[in-house]
């Protein structure tokens, strides 16, 4: 341990003579204090959520992520480059220990800039707070400067039931090349339109359990997220087409029972604050939505509708976004380190910047796979395009994704903007996958090759 | 220089005695450097075997690209062999727990540059798990020695290469090691500098500890080393002690003040009868340049002129002596009070007189040091060498009595 701590603290130390550290503060301070106060918001509470959060923390990350990459490229193959190393393993030291305390040095350097960034943040916000307007105010200190758990209805346990009809479908048909797979697909693609969807002039009911939470939420205004599509919506997506709804949420038998009528976009999350009261006995919401339109509304089984309540302060939940913050960084240093244990800085600068524009790029990647091609779905005709690099870039795509997905949903700064808690639960599953499993593999890999590659064979003259 | 050995008698020659302790031992040790694709760009090292045993200075010795430093970063598990095998006190090079017995000075100066000196041997002083106290103990000490006490604010980057070289040895000896693996230690260094590392590779010695050094300056190895090997292209050319590569048995040297006239004419005409008149040389001795610039410094430091370079230490550090200072000062004052009597080992230490000849305290500050290690010493391997040492001296002046005896009788039978 004394060991790993000196190496750590000479990593760290190394970035602060060089300047790295103050320099990197300054433009945090620039990013996260001046840049925000120069750009005006629109004068609501939203407008002041994407400057003060998502942006000021966007450009956090995004410095520290490439500042954390270069330096964990940079403090290895910069050592063994200069030859430095030299002198360190010829000392008593498992290598893996001089790995390990690299990664800690560069983790010490990050948590103090994100503590300096976040706490500047924090204070910014604070203070532009108090120059909105008051009823924006209002609606900043309810659903922004919070920290909101969600609570969504159970997703219907569908597999038996498409079992159940393939079989029964498979059965009657007399076609004997009916593909399994594919009417399994179908047969549950139909099931959940029909969960989904609420046809015109009928209404859908929910009900929505707050668990243990319901107790400590009895008292407070509740949020109803909601968003929708309708088929006109998913062909239009540049249109926002408005649609009349319907609500009543309460016990039926309640005299309390609250209606209200919304007219609201599809396609977009839209919040109805709902009074103190409305749960039931078991602590259950019932949520009963009409649909006077012609069309039929679809929620969507995985977001269409959920109940917001206040779970922690704000500020708990802004320590809990920046610790996944530190995760993500962390996994990043492991990734540079990694690369440095075998690649000169160059190459291994180069290679992990890679890395992230891939791992960013999901999107993209993921249309790729979808479709099997690079390069794309000619609409009119609706056929696909296909060339060689597909053999390889496609799987390739698949895989990426594969790990990608695997410490993916960890994002943080969309749920601080939006006031939506980050249990502790999440904070630890981020804990897991981003440093235990990802860093962990990144960081075998790296001590593994470090351990057994020799140090002495190449160094630059400075 | 480099005289060819057939193996036989290289095999001879480094298995005499019997050493028991063999510290580093390598056999059929090859390296070939290969590019990316796996050609051989250089065969560095071929097929190289050696012995180093404990409390020997051992040398490597050879022109600059010969494979010395090739060899010393595969006994670091800096490198990796290509073929062959290195055990370093039993173990792999690439065994961790036996670095901590192994100090090493590398080549270049492979110090972190935004460390002052402190700092830099504080941090390695953490690579061995020193305690706090231990390590500012040892830090003082060792800068001190290595004459950087006044410097200890600057960054490593701003030093001379000198300088460097010096925090380089400093940080190789944080650790007290066994085994000093020292690459071209006098590179770079000024001439007291060397003589200072060169004292001190000696008194490391007499303390029991193995070093090897490599250097292609001669002077370096013939001073300071037991045995050499001769590197010339990747192979061992020579190895033995420097006695038995040096030693020119049929001729004999004496220095003497300068006699009358008359008196040098008889001497040499007895001489004359034995030997042909152009296989005599006589000459007046010359001050070497190293001690004559060694004076002028002393001198100098005597006037305790400021230099922002690196001062010299000169004095090893205590804690590498084995002994602690207090202990040391409480020895000399014990000492002052009983004036007078001479110990049986000071009498047996002649050859250490000259060394010695500034004022009494450190006089006796010097000889108690070198009277108090000496028990320290562990096993019969110094003890071992002084003899050799004296055998040496007596060896070489019974052979001259023996020949001017033998000339005298021949006059008088005349
Ligand atoms: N990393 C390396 N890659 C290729 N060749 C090397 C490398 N290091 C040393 N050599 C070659 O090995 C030979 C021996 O070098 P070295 O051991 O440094 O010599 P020296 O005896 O001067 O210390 C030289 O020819 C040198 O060019
Ligand atoms: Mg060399």
């Amino acid at each position: 341990m004394q060991q790993i701590l000196a190496i750590a603290r000479l990593t760290f130390r190394a970035a602060y003579r060089f300047k790295l550290v103050l320099i990197l503060s300054l433009v945090l301070l620039g990013g996260v204090v001046l840049l925000p106060l120069v750009l005006e918001g629109d004068g609501t509470a939203q407008g002041f959520a994407q400057i003060v959060i998502t942006y000021t923390l966007s450009i956090t990350a995004a410095l520290l992520a490439i500042s954390t990459l270069w330096l964990a490229c940079g403090t290895l193959a910069g050592d063994v480059e200069y030859g430095t190393i030299q002198t360190i393993t010829v000392k008593p030291v498992s290598r893996w220990r001089v790995w390990l305390g690299k990664w800690l040095g560069v983790m010490i350097l990050n948590a103090v800039l994100l503590g300096l960034a976040g706490a500047f943040t924090f204070g910014a916000m604070k203070w532009r707070a108090t120059k909105l307007p008051p009823e924006q105010r209002q609606v900043l200190d309810n659903e922004v400067l919070v920290s909101r758990a969600s609570a969504k209805p159970p997703v219907p346990e569908l597999d038996k039931a498409v079992d159940q009809l393939t079989k029964q479908r498979l059965e009657e048909s007399s076609a004997a090349d009916l593909n399994e797979e594919l009417l399994r697909q179908q047969i549950r693609i139909q099931l959940e339109a029909q969960i989904q969807t609420v046809p015109p002039k009928y209404s859908r009911r929910w009900m929505i359990d707050l668990g243990a939470a319901a107790d400590d939420v009895r008292d407070q205004p509740l949020f109803l997220r909601v968003k929708f599509q309708t088929s006109r919506s998913m062909m239009e997506t540049l249109e926002s087409i408005i649609y009349d709804t319907a609500w009543r949420v309460g016990p039926v038998d309640s005299p309390s029972t609250w209606r209200t009528n919304r007219s609201l976009t599809a396609n977009a999350f839209h919040e109805i604050r709902i009074p103190a009261g409305m749960l039931d006995n078991e602590g259950k919401l019932r949520v009963e939505v009409g649909n006077p339109n012609d069309e039929a509304l679809m929620f969507p089984l995985d977001n269409g509708i959920e109940v917001l309540y206040r779970e922690a302060s704000f500020g708990v939940n802004f320590i809990r976004g920046l610790l996944i913050i530190y995760f993500w960084i962390g996994l990043l240093a492991a990734v540079g380190l990694a690369a440095a244990s075998f690649l000169s800085f160059p190459v291994a600068a180069f290679c992990s910047v890679t890395i992230l524009i891939l791992g960013m790029s999901t999107g993209l990647m993921s249309r790729v796979v979808s479709e099997g091609t690079v390069l794309g779905v000619n609409h009119e005709t609706g056929e696909a395009g296909s060339s060689f690099i597909d053999w390889f870039a496609v799987p390739f795509f698949k895989a990426v994704l594969e790990v990608v997905g695997f410490a993916k949903g960890f994002s943080p700064i969309d749920a601080l903007s939006t006031g939506t808690s980050i249990p502790w639960s999440e904070v630890g599953l981020a804990f897991f996958r981003l440093i235990m499993v990802m860093s962990g593999f990144a960081a075998a890999l790296g001590m593994i090759i470090f351990t057994r590659r020799e140090l002495a064979t190449a160094q630059l003259s400075r | 220089m480099a005289v060819t050995v057939d193996k036989q008698e290289l095999e001879k020659t480094s298995g005499n005695g019997a050493h028991s302790d063999v510290v580093v031992a390598v056999r059929g040790l090859t390296k070939v450097f290969k590019d990316f694709w796996g050609r051989s760009k250089a065969r560095a090292v071929n097929d190289v075997d050696f012995e180093v045993y404990r409390g020997e200075v051992f040398g490597l010795l050879g022109p600059n690209g010969s494979g010395k430093s090739t060899t010393i970063k595969m006994l670091l598990g800096l490198l990796y062999p290509t073929k062959g095998h290195i055990e370093v006190f039993g173990h792999s090079p690439r065994h961790v727990a036996t670095k901590s017995r192994i100090g090493y000075l590398p080549e270049e100066s492979y110090l972190y540059r935004y460390l002052d000196s402190r700092e830099t041997l504080d941090f390695f002083g953490n690579l061995f798990r020193l305690s706090p106290e231990d390590r500012k103990e040892r830090i003082t000490q060792l800068l001190e020695m290595v004459g950087l006490a006044q410097t200890q604010t600057r960054v490593v980057g701003e030093f001379s290469k000198g300088m460097q070289r010096r925090i380089g040895l400093a940080q190789a000896l944080i650790n007290d090691p066994d085994l000093v693996i020292l690459d071209e230690p006098t590179a770079g260094l000024d001439p007291i500098g060397c003589r200072e590392i060169k004292d001190l590779i000696v008194s490391l010695a007499r303390r029991g500890k193995t070093v090897i050094l490599s250097s292609h300056l001669l002077a370096d190895v013939e001073d300071v080393c037991d045995r050499v090997v001769v590197y010339f292209g990747g192979r061992i050319h020579a190895m033995g002690t420097l006695k038995e590569l040096l030693a020119t048995p049929d001729s004999i040297r004496m220095t003497m003040p300068a006699l009358p006239k008359e008196t040098l004419e008889r001497v040499l005409e007895i001489i004359r009868r034995d030997v042909a008149d152009d296989r005599i040389h006589i000459d007046t001795p010359e001050q070497s340049l190293e001690s004559y610039f060694l004076d002028i410094v002393e001198k100098a430091r005597g006037e305790a002129l400021e230099t922002s370079g690196a001062l010299s230490g000169g004095t090893v550090a205590p804690y590498l002596r084995g002994e602690s200072e207090q202990e040391r000062k409480q020895r000399v004052l014990e000492r002052l009070t009983h004036t007078g009597e001479k110990t049986a080992e000071e009498e047996k230490a002649p050859s250490e007189k000259h060394e010695v000849k500034e004022e009494v305290l450190n006089k006796l500050m010097e000889q108690e040091r070198k009277a108090a290690e000496r028990p320290l010493e562990s096993g019969t391997k110094d003890k071992e060498k002084e003899e050799k040492e004296a055998q040496r001296e007596k060896v070489d002046l019974s052979k001259a009595n023996e020949k001017l005896s033998s000339l005298t009788k021949r006059e008088r039978e005349d």
